[in-house]
C-alpha cells in the first residue's frame, strides 16, 4: 500500500493499515505536527490535506488513503521559505499554546487552495470546525485575509 | 522582601544565580510535599558560555508568551540580540521553581532575572568570564528592562513561533524513547469520591489484539478513590480494541454523596439553615428589606484544552525519566518519589510546551499512570488521556451559587450583601483527601472561591460570605479561580443597581469608584466603544444592547470591558462586538498582553453561552466536545482592545479580562432583552420572545 507524504512515496506496512492516519504519521512517520484533541472528528487538531482537503486524520483510516496525496505541516515550507499561511501566522502572533494550530493552518491553507480570496463566509464555513481553546479565531480569521492578501500580492 | 544575588562559574561558564526571596510562596500549601521556596535558594536561570547565553525558562510555556516576555527581559538587559539568547525548557536538575499559576510569571520573574542579566552583563563588561561574583540587586529603575524602549513595550516574533507553525514544536505527547509503548488507565464510569475498581476481565480476549503488551494490575495512586486497570500496547489503535475485549466488570463501592450538585449547593438552602462560615468582606448591611435581590447560579465548567494530559516515562537503573506537560514540574517529580519510594533525586521531570492548561496541569495524573505502566513492562511508556478520560479524571471549576442583596440610597449603594456557595478551588478535592480538606476548610476556608468577592466599589456596609462543600466531581483551579464568576454576579448586581438608581451604568459605577487605574481602563473603554448608555434597540425582531463592566484581579491588573450583543426572537445570543481596556502596569510585550485580553474574552462568551460540564448523579459524563461545547470561530465578534501605558510594576494579564467580559455580556443582554441573565449557561428560551 502506497501514497504520497509530503511529495514522496510511502509504504503503509500491513501493521497499520488499520490505524488512524494520524497515528500512521505521528507514530510510523514520527510527523508529530498534527495532533490528538478528541479523536472524533470534532476538534480539527489533526487536519491534514488529502487529495487537496482538509481531512480529519484522526477518524480517516490510514488504509483508505492508499494512493493518496497527503500533506502535513511538515510539508508546508518549502526549501526553508515559510508557506504564505504559516508566515501570515508569525506575522500576526496567532498561536497561543499552538496545540490547535497545525490543524488550523492546514484548514487555512486548503481554503487558500480552492478559493484564493475567500469572503468572510467562506472563512467561516472553512474554519468553523477547527476549536482553540486559547482563544485565537479572531488572529486566525485575520492571518487568512493577511495571507490571501500577501498571495495576491505575490502572483502579480 | 530579601533579596540576594551572585554569579558563580560552573562548567567553565558564568551563570547568574538569583534569590529565591521574590517568588515566595505567597500562598497556604495547596498541595502537599510541593516544594517551598527558599529565600536563601539560589537558582540559575541564565548562562553564558562560549560566547552565547542559554535562558533556562524558569516558568512553563502554555500560550501565555512567557518564553517571549522573559527573553525580552533577558536581552534587553544584558543588551545582546534577539538571537544571542537560547531558550530551554525548565526540568527538575535546575533548582526548584514553584508552579506556573496565576498570572505571575511576569510579575514575579522578570525583576529577579533582569536582576541576574544585569550582574551578568556587569561582569562579563569587566572582562570576567570565571569565578564567581557577588553583586548587589539594584533599584528597579536601574534595570533597563523596566523601561520602556527597544525590546521592551515591543513584540519581536514569538518564541517558539516558528517551531509551532511548521508542526516542529514538542508537546509531551510528541517525545519518542526508542521501544516506546502506548499505556492507558482505565477507571470505573463512577465519581472519584467513591471507591471503584476492576472486578473481574476477560484477559485472553485482550491478548488476541495485534499489538497487545499487558494488563497492569497495580497503575499507581487512585484517582481520588478510582483504582485503575492498566493497559499497554505496542501501537496506539491497540488501546481501544483492548479496552473493549477486555469487558471489565467494575465494582463500585456506593453512591456518591450530594449527588445532586444543583441541590448541594442551592445557596438559599443553605442560608435558611444559617450563616456561612467564611467572612470576605466584614461590613454589617443594616435592616432585612433590600431593594435588589438577585440570585445567580453558574455551574461546573471543564477546561477543555485542546491537548488532553500527557506523559512519558522511562525507567532506567532505578531512576525515574518524565516528561511532561505539567504547570507544576517539582511537584510531580515529589509526588513520583513518594509513591515510587525514590529519592527525589533520582526523579527528572522535563518540562515540555504545553497545549493549553488554565489551571488544570498542576497536579500528577498521567504522568502517574506512565510511570507505572513504564515500571510494569520495562519499557518506557506514553500516556496521552482520550478526550473522555480529560473530562471524567480531571478536576473542574467548581458550581457555585449566589445571593446578592443590595440597597440603595440617594442614587448610591449603601448595603452589599454578597453569598456564595460553592466546592474547592485551591485547596482541591483532586489533591486533598477530605481529612485534610476538613481542616483547612476550618482554618482558611478556600482563598480561591473567596477570589473576586471583595468588591471595587465603595459602598457603606459590604458583606460577602462563602461556604464550600465537597461534590461527587473534583474540582479544582480553573482560569482565573473565582474571579471570573464572582466577577459576573458582582457586576450584574452592580448593572441592576445603576437600573435602579435611573443612573448610567458607567457614571454610576465611577461614583462607587476609589481606585484611579479602575476609573480610568472605565473610561477610556467608555471613550474607545462610543459608550452612550444601554443603546438598546430592535429592528427586524433582532434585539440589540450594550453592556458594561469592570474589575480588578489580584488587587494589581485591571480591566473594563463593553459588550454588545444581538438576541434573535428565538432567543440565540450572538456577541457581535467587544471592546477592553487593559491595565496591568508595565507591558513587556504588548502584543502578547492582548492576545491574553482576547483569550480571556473569548472564555467569557463561554462562561456565558457554553460552558457547563454534563454530570448525572455525581458523575462526569460529557465524553467529547459535542456534549461540552467550547466557543468557536463563528461565535467570535472582533474585539478591540486598548492597553493603557504605564510604568507601575508589572502586573498579569492571562486572567484579568475574564473578571469584566462575563459582567459585560450578561449586562448587554439585559439591556437588549430586559431579563437578567441568571441561570448559566444562558438558555435560549429564556430570551425567546
Ligand atoms: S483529534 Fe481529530 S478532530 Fe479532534
Ligand atoms: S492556540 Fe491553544 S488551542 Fe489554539
Amino acid at each position: 500500500m502506497d501514497f504520497v507524504l509530503n511529495g514522496e512515496i510511502q509504504d503503509i506496512p500491513d501493521e497499520w493499515a488499520e490505524e488512524s492516519l494520524l497515528n500512521l504519521l505521528r507514530d510510523h512517520f514520527g510527523l508529530v505536527g498534527a495532533k490528538y484533541g478528541c479523536g472524533a472528528g470534532i476538534c480539527g487538531a489533526c487536519t491534514v490535506i488529502v487529495d487537496g482537503v482538509a481531512t480529519r486524520s484522526c477518524i480517516t483510516l490510514a488504509e483508505s488513503i492508499e494512493g493518496a496525496e497527503v500533506r502535513s505541516i511538515e510539508g508546508l515550507a518549502t526549501g526553508g521559505a515559510l508557506h504564505p499561511v504559516q508566515q501570515a501566522w508569525l506575522d500576526l502572533a496567532v498561536p497561543q499554546c499552538g496545540y490547535c494550530q497545525a490543524g488550523q493552518i492546514m484548514s487555512a491553507v486548503a481554503l487558500l487552495n480552492e478559493i484564493p480570496s475567500p469572503s468572510e463566509a467562506d472563512i467561516d464555513a472553512a474554519m468553523d470546525g477547527n476549536l482553540c481553546r486559547c482563544g485565537t479565531y479572531g488572529r486566525i480569521r485575520a492571518a487568512i485575509r493577511h495571507a490571501a492578501i500577501q498571495r495576491a500580492v505575490g502572483a502579480t | 522582601m530579601r533579596r540576594r544575588a551572585f554569579l558563580a562559574a560552573t562548567g567553565g561558564g558564568l551563570i547568574a544565580l538569583i534569590g529565591a526571596g521574590m517568588a515566595a510562596w505567597n500562598q497556604v500549601p495547596v498541595i502537599p510535599k510541593r516544594p517551598e521556596p527558599d529565600a536563601d535558594a539560589a537558582f540559575g536561570w541564565i548562562v553564558h558560555r562560549d560566547g552565547r547565553f542559554v535562558l533556562t525558562l524558569p516558568r512553563v510555556e502554555m500560550g501565555q508568551g512567557i518564553a517571549t516576555a522573559l527573553k525580552q527581559v533577558a536581552c534587553t538587559e544584558l543588551g545582546v540580540a534577539w538571537q544571542a539568547i537560547a531558550l530551554q525548557l525548565h526540568d527538575t536538575s535546575s533548582p526548584p521553581v514553584k508552579a506556573t499559576v496565576g498570572s505571575e510569571s511576569v510579575a514575579l520573574f522578570a525583576e529577579p532575572l533582569a536582576q541576574a542579566c544585569s550582574s551578568l552583563r556587569d561582569a562579563l563588561e569587566a572582562g570576567r568570564l570565571e569565578g564567581p561574583v557577588a553583586v548587589s540587586t539594584r533599584p528597579l529603575s536601574a534595570l533597563r528592562a523596566f523601561r520602556a524602549g527597544g525590546l521592551i513595550g515591543a513584540s519581536p516574533e514569538l518564541a517558539q513561533g516558528r517551531d509551532i507553525v511548521t508542526g516542529a514544536a514538542l508537546y509531551a505527547a510528541d517525545v519518542v524513547r526508542p521501544g516506546l509503548l502506548h499505556g492507558r488507565v482505565l477507571r470505573a464510569p463512577a465519581s472519584p469520591e467513591v471507591g471503584s475498581r476492576a472486578s473481574t476481565w476477560n484477559r485472553s480476549e485482550a491478548e488476541k489484539i495485534p499489538g497487545f503488551v499487558a494488563v497492569v494490575e497495580d497503575c499507581g495512586s487512585a484517582n481520588g478513590q478510582a483504582k485503575g486497570l492498566g493497559i499497554v500496547a505496542s501501537r496506539p489503535a491497540a488501546l481501544d480494541q483492548i479496552a473493549e475485549a477486555l469487558a471489565i466488570e467494575w465494582t463500585v463501592d456506593s453512591l456518591p454523596e450530594q449527588a445532586d450538585i444543583a441541590r448541594a449547593i442551592d445557596i438559599d438552602t443553605a442560608l435558611s439553615k444559617g450563616k456561612l462560615g467564611n467572612r470576605v468582606m466584614d461590613g454589617a448591611p443594616e435592616g432585612t428589606s433590600f431593594d435588589i435581590s438577585m440570585r445567580v447560579d453558574i455551574p461546573f465548567a471543564a477546561h477543555a484544552q485542546i491537548e488532553p494530559r500527557a506523559a512519558v516515562a522511562e525507567w532506567k537503573h532505578g531512576r525515574l525519566m518524565i516528561w511532561s506537560g505539567t504547570q507544576d514540574a517539582f511537584y510531580v517529580r515529589d509526588a513520583l518519589a513518594d509513591v515510587f519510594g525514590l529519592d527525589p533525586g533520582a526523579v527528572t521531570v522535563q518540562t515540555m510546551r504545553i497545549g493549553g492548561a488554565f489551571g488544570g496541569k498542576v497536579l500528577c495524573r498521567a504522568e502517574m499512570e506512565a510511570a507505572a505502566l513504564a515500571q510494569a513492562v520495562g519499557a518506557p511508556v506514553k500516556v496521552q488521556w482520550t478526550r473522555a478520560q480529560e473530562f471524567a479524571f480531571g478536576y473542574h471549576r467548581p458550581p457555585s451559587s449566589h445571593r446578592l442583596r443590595l440597597k440603595l440610597s440617594g442614587g448610591r449603594i449603601t448595603d452589599w450583601d454578597h453569598q456564595q456557595m460553592s466546592s474547592h478551588i485551591l485547596f482541591t478535592s483532586a489533591g486533598l483527601p477530605v481529612w485534610m480538606q476538613a481542616a483547612t476548610d476550618l482554618v482558611v476556608g478556600d482563598p480561591g472561591v473567596a477570589r473576586g468577592m471583595r468588591i471595587p466599589y465603595w459602598v457603606d456596609r459590604a458583606r460577602a460570605a462563602y461556604d464550600t462543600i465537597r461534590l461527587p466531581v473534583h474540582s479544582g483551579p480553573w482560569r482565573g479561580l473565582g474571579a471570573g464568576p464572582n466577577g459576573l454576579v458582582v457586576e450584574s448586581a452592580m448593572d441592576e443597581a445603576a437600573r435602579t438608581a435611573g443612573a448610567d451604568p458607567l457614571a454610576f459605577r465611577l461614583d462607587h469608584i476609589r481606585d484611579p487605574r479602575l476609573a480610568e481602563v472605565l473610561r477610556r473603554v467608555g471613550e474607545t466603544a462610543n459608550w452612550q448608555g444601554t443603546a438598546a434597540a430592535e429592528h427586524n425582531g433582532i434585539r440589540t444592547g450594550r453592556g458594561i463592566a469592570c474589575g480588578i484581579y489580584k488587587e494589581n491588573s485591571y480591566a473594563a470591558v463593553v459588550a454588545d450583543v444581538a438576541v434573535e426572537t428565538t432567543g440565540h445570543i450572538r456577541v457581535t462586538r467587544l471592546w477592553c481596556t487593559h491595565d496591568c502596569g508595565l507591558v513587556i510585550n504588548p502584543d502578547q498582553v492582548r492576545a491574553q485580553c482576547e483569550g480571556n474574552l473569548v472564555w467569557s462568551i463561554g462562561m456565558l453561552l457554553s460552558d457547563a460540564l454534563q454530570i448525572e448523579a455525581g458523575r462526569i459524563t460529557a465524553e467529547n466536545f459535542h456534549e461540552n461545547p467550547i466557543p468557536r470561530l463563528t461565535e467570535v465578534p472582533p474585539i478591540i482592545v486598548e492597553l493603557i501605558a504605564s510604568d507601575m510594576p508589572p502586573s498579569g494579564a492571562g486572567e484579568t479580562a475574564i473578571v469584566a467580559g462575563p459582567g459585560a455580556i450578561a449586562n448587554a443582554i439585559r439591556a437588549a432583552t430586559g431579563v437578567r441573565p441568571a441561570r448559566f449557561p444562558l438558555q435560549a428560551e429564556v430570551f425567546a420572545t
